[in-house]
């Protein structure tokens, strides 16, 4: 086994990482994490955008903004409240009053967002 | 019978009022009475026109040039050169404020120094040194010295064309930078101003090695001047009052050709007593492009609407007529600076309109249409409309815009992810119990 783990890591730490992640990580945190990836990378799409090409309706770029950063928290705090490794640390938190909590605050974020938008 | 006569009077009536002033027909002619015969063939050629004439010696003290502070004339002529005191009522300074009410004068001079002379550089003219006329040696003529003929310019707005030489005696005066002077006569090129006879050789090589200050020569100066003053009032300054009198408008320039004078005389008083080259703004307006109601108030960026009605004064018939001939109109819209300054021109089949439709700028604040045309003879147009340009209501800038469609798709999609993301949540619940189930295992 040691030699086994020596060779992988020498092999290269991202791939090592990448692989711990797939191995070990439930289904239901990589579907968070591919929504927190979509979050970010929309969010630098606009940022590059109001940067390179035009912050013009400068509203319209905080509100489009503010949405990718403000939904990337709202997901961030739920994997962390849904994640089993922090279940010592929420334990009076369960998964749906988490889930519940998530929708809540991005249905207000949302509303904030439209009204700022145009 | 009777009525025969009242007829004839009308007729009288109308053919003495076919032909006037835009300005008004009252003319006050100072000169000595002796002379007032010299000076005929000028002055019934006015009155033919419909002006009515009065006359007044240089010494007598009346009739006032003003009264109560208003002009009692129209137009005045100074017919007398060689006074050197006038009475108290007319002085350099009622002189210029006369102009102030829009009296025109004609004014002639001698190579005496008057009061009128030192005027003379009031209105950018030097005259040249007392008791030195203009003097040509050509052409070769009988005539003396300073009796010079000369040929008035073809190009002029003021005489018309291809006129016979014009006899001139008198001072030249050299023209200074001012803009409102108009040249009407200059000397010829080879003239010069000297004593009468000719002055000796020796004294003529000194003055011109003296340089600029010393011999006055050449087409630069002038013998019969314009100045327009900003009023509209028009004065003209004659070197000599000799060109108006009957004996140069008799005299032939040569064999079998007449003198230009009479023709000349009468053209210099049309432009001077605002009958020829007078124009006016009859009105203006602005709307904005689609509407026809003017407006006091526009946003930036709108398509406006600007139009200019030009009259000028015909005074064959004493009328004023739609002029369209205007090529270099212009309009500014201006704010401090010109913003805008775009060509006025002329609208086909409308007589007298100019119009031109601009955008205006994309800057707010009290803004001002200004038509100012101002050319050498003409009247000068000059109007000033004031109009508020205001930015966009609240409720006028565009709902989307499509440079923020980034934005707006970032902000949908976020939406659309969080409608997805909580569907498949709550809708795979199972299967990612049984993943965390797994990965709790793991554990």
């Amino acid at each position: 086994m040691p030699p086994k783990s020596a060779q992988e890591k020498a092999r290269s730490p991202v791939e090592s990482l990448w692989k711990a992640y797939n191995e070990d990580t439930p289904d239901r945190l990589k579907f968070v994490d591919s929504f927190l990836l979509f979050l970010m990378l929309s969010g630098i799409i606009q940022f590059m955008y109001c940067v390179l090409v035009i912050n013009y309706p400068f509203n319209a770029f905080l509100a489009g903004f503010a949405s990718t950063v403000g939904q990337f928290v709202l997901t961030a705090s739920l994997r962390s409240q849904v994640n089993p490794v922090n279940q010592g640390e929420f334990k009076d938190v369960s998964p749906e009053r988490a889930f519940a909590d998530f929708a809540l605050g991005s249905i207000v974020l949302h509303f904030f967002v439209y009204n700022f938008l145009g | 019978m009777v009525a025969f006569k009242r007829l004839l009077l009308l007729a009288a009536a109308f053919a003495s009022s076919y032909a006037k002033s835009s300005s008004g027909d009252s003319v006050l002619v100072i000169v000595e009475p002796k002379k007032q015969a010299d000076y005929t063939l000028f002055l019934d050629g006015l009155r033919e026109k419909g002006y009515d004439l009065t006359f007044r010696s240089p010494r007598a003290d009346a009739p006032l040039l003003t009264q109560d502070g208003v002009p009692s004339f129209s137009h005045v002529i100074f017919f007398a050169p060689d006074t050197k005191s006038f009475p108290s009522d007319i002085t350099p300074q009622s002189l210029v404020s006369l102009l102030g009410s829009k009296t025109n004068l004609l004014i002639t001079l001698s190579t005496k120094q008057t009061s009128l002379t030192s005027l003379a550089a009031e209105f950018s003219l030097a005259p040249a040194p007392p008791g030195t006329p203009l003097i040509s040696y050509f052409p070769e003529r009988s005539e003396p010295l300073n009796v010079v003929p000369i040929q008035p310019p073809s190009t002029s707005h003021i005489l018309s064309q291809n006129m016979a030489p014009v006899w001139f005696s008198g001072t030249p005066f050299a023209l200074g930078n001012n803009p409102m002077l108009v040249p009407i006569l200059n000397a010829p090129p080879y003239a010069f101003a000297s004593e009468v006879d000719g002055g000796s050789a020796d004294s003529l090589v000194d003055a011109a090695e003296k340089g600029g200050e010393g011999l006055w020569a050449g087409s630069r100066m002038g013998v019969v001047t314009g100045f327009q003053t900003t009023t509209g009032a028009r004065v003209v300054w004659a070197g000599g009052a000799e060109l108006f009198s009957d004996e140069y408008a008799k005299k032939q320039i040569s064999q079998g050709v007449e003198s230009g004078n009479k023709q000349f005389a009468q053209e210099v008083a049309s432009w001077a007593f605002q009958e020829s080259l007078v124009l006016r703004i009859d009105h203006t307006e602005h709307h904005k492009f689609n509407t026809t109601t003017p407006s006091e108030l526009y946003t930036t960026s709108d398509e406006l609407v600007y139009t200019a009605q030009v009259s000028r004064f015909y005074p064959e018939r004493g009328v004023w007529k739609p002029y369209s001939d205007l090529k270099d109109l212009q309009l500014e819209f201006t704010m401090l600076d010109p913003h805008i300054r775009i060509a006025l021109p002329p609208v086909e089949g409308k007589p007298g309109t100019y119009s031109v439709q601009f955008r205006a700028p994309d800057r707010h604040g009290v803004f001002k249409f200004v038509i100012n045309y101002k050319r050498k003879g003409f009247t000068h147009l000059l109007s000033s409309t004031t109009v508020s340009v205001v930015p966009p209501r609240h409720d006028e800038y565009p709902r989307f815009i499509s440079a923020a469609w980034p934005y707006y798709m970032g902000a949908i999609s976020t939406s659309v992810g969080f409608f997805l993301f909580s569907a498949i949540w709550l809708g795979g619940e199972v299967k990612a119990f049984d993943k965390k189930g797994k990965g709790r295992k793991a554990e």
